[in-house]
C-alpha cells in the first residue's frame, strides 16, 4: 500500500489532479473577486499554478519563465487598478452573455481538440538543457529572434506613445 | 509511461475550463480590468495546449512558449496603454463606449 502510495506515477497523477482543480479554482477567483487587486493577485496565483503543471509536464524553462511573466503581470495589474480605480470600481456583470460565451468558447475549443486529437498527443518529453537551447536560439533561430526582439522594442515605444499622447 | 493518456486528457480538460472562464470575464463584465485579466487566463490555457501538442520535442515547445509569453507579455503592454488613454479621456473604465449599441 505504501510502495502503491510513493510510486512516482501516483504521485505525479495526484499532483496533475491537484494543481488542474487548483488552476481552475484560481481562475474563478480571477473573475468573481470583487476587488481588482485581489484579482490580480489570483492571476499571479493562476500563473504560478499554471508553471508549476508546466514544470510537472517537464518543461522547466518555460516554468521560470512563466512565473516571471506573471509576477510583473500581476504587480503591471496592481498599479493599474489602485492608480485608476482604488483597487475597486464601477462594474457591472451580464452574465447571460458571459455564459453564452464560455459555453461557445468551451465547445469551439473543446470540439477543435477532441477532432484534432490533441489530447493524445503528450508524451514525456527529453529534457533540454538550458545550453542546448541557447545554442539552437544562437545558431539556427537568430533571425527569428532578431524579428521578435524588433517587434517587442517597436510594441514599446507604441505603448509609450499612445500612454502619452493627449487625447 | 502508464500516466501520459490521463496527464494529456487532464490538461485538456483544464485548458478548456480555463478558456472558458475567461471567456465569462471577457465578455460579461463591462469593467477594462477585469477584460484584460480574463483575456490573461485566456492566454495561461492556450499556452497549456501549445506546451501539450508539442511535448514531443522539448526544445521546439520551450521555443515556441516563450515567444508566445513575450508577444502576449507586449500586447498586454499596448493594451495597458490604450487602456490608460481611455481612462485619461473618459476618467472611467468602462468598455461600453466601446461596444457597439444593441449588443
Amino acid at each position: 500500500m505504501v510502495d502503491g502510495l510513493l510510486d512516482p506515477d501516483t504521485l505525479g497523477t495526484v499532483a496533475v489532479v491537484g494543481l488542474s482543480i487548483s488552476l481552475l479554482l484560481s481562475g474563478y477567483l480571477v473573475i468573481r473577486v470583487k476587488d481588482l487587486v485581489y484579482a490580480s493577485l489570483a492571476l499571479a496565483l493562476l500563473g504560478s499554478l499554471n508553471a508549476m503543471l508546466i514544470a510537472l509536464l517537464g518543461f522547466a524553462i518555460v516554468a521560470a519563465f512563466l512565473v516571471i511573466v506573471y509576477v510583473g503581470a500581476a504587480v503591471m495589474f496592481i498599479i493599474v487598478s489602485v492608480s485608476m480605480l482604488g483597487g475597486g470600481g464601477h462594474e457591472e456583470w451580464k452574465p447571460f452573455r458571459g455564459l453564452v460565451s464560455a459555453v461557445v468558447a468551451a465547445a469551439g475549443l473543446g470540439a477543435a481538440v477532441a477532432l484534432t486529437g490533441i489530447y493524445q498527443a503528450y508524451s514525456t518529453p527529453i529534457p533540454a538543457s538550458l545550453r542546448e537551447i541557447s545554442e539552437i536560439i544562437l545558431s539556427k533561430y537568430v533571425p527569428v529572434m532578431g524579428l521578435i526582439f524588433v517587434a517587442l522594442a517597436a510594441t514599446l515605444i507604441e505603448a509609450v506613445a499612445v500612454a502619452k499622447a493627449r487625447r | 509511461m502508464a500516466v501520459e493518456p490521463f496527464v494529456g486528457s487532464a490538461v485538456v480538460v483544464v485548458s478548456v475550463g480555463l478558456f472558458a472562464i475567461g471567456a465569462y470575464g471577457v465578455a460579461g463584465s463591462n469593467n477594462l480590468v477585469r477584460q484584460l485579466l480574463s483575456i490573461e487566463v485566456m492566454f495561461n490555457s492556450i499556452i497549456l495546449l501549445v506546451i501539450l501538442l508539442l511535448s514531443y520535442d522539448s526544445i521546439l515547445a520551450t521555443l515556441y512558449s516563450v515567444v508566445l509569453t513575450s508577444v502576449v507579455a507586449g500586447e498586454i503592454i499596448v493594451v495597458i496603454a490604450v487602456v490608460v488613454s481611455l481612462y485619461r479621456a473618459s476618467r472611467s473604465l468602462t468598455s461600453e463606449p466601446l461596444e457597439e449599441p444593441g449588443v
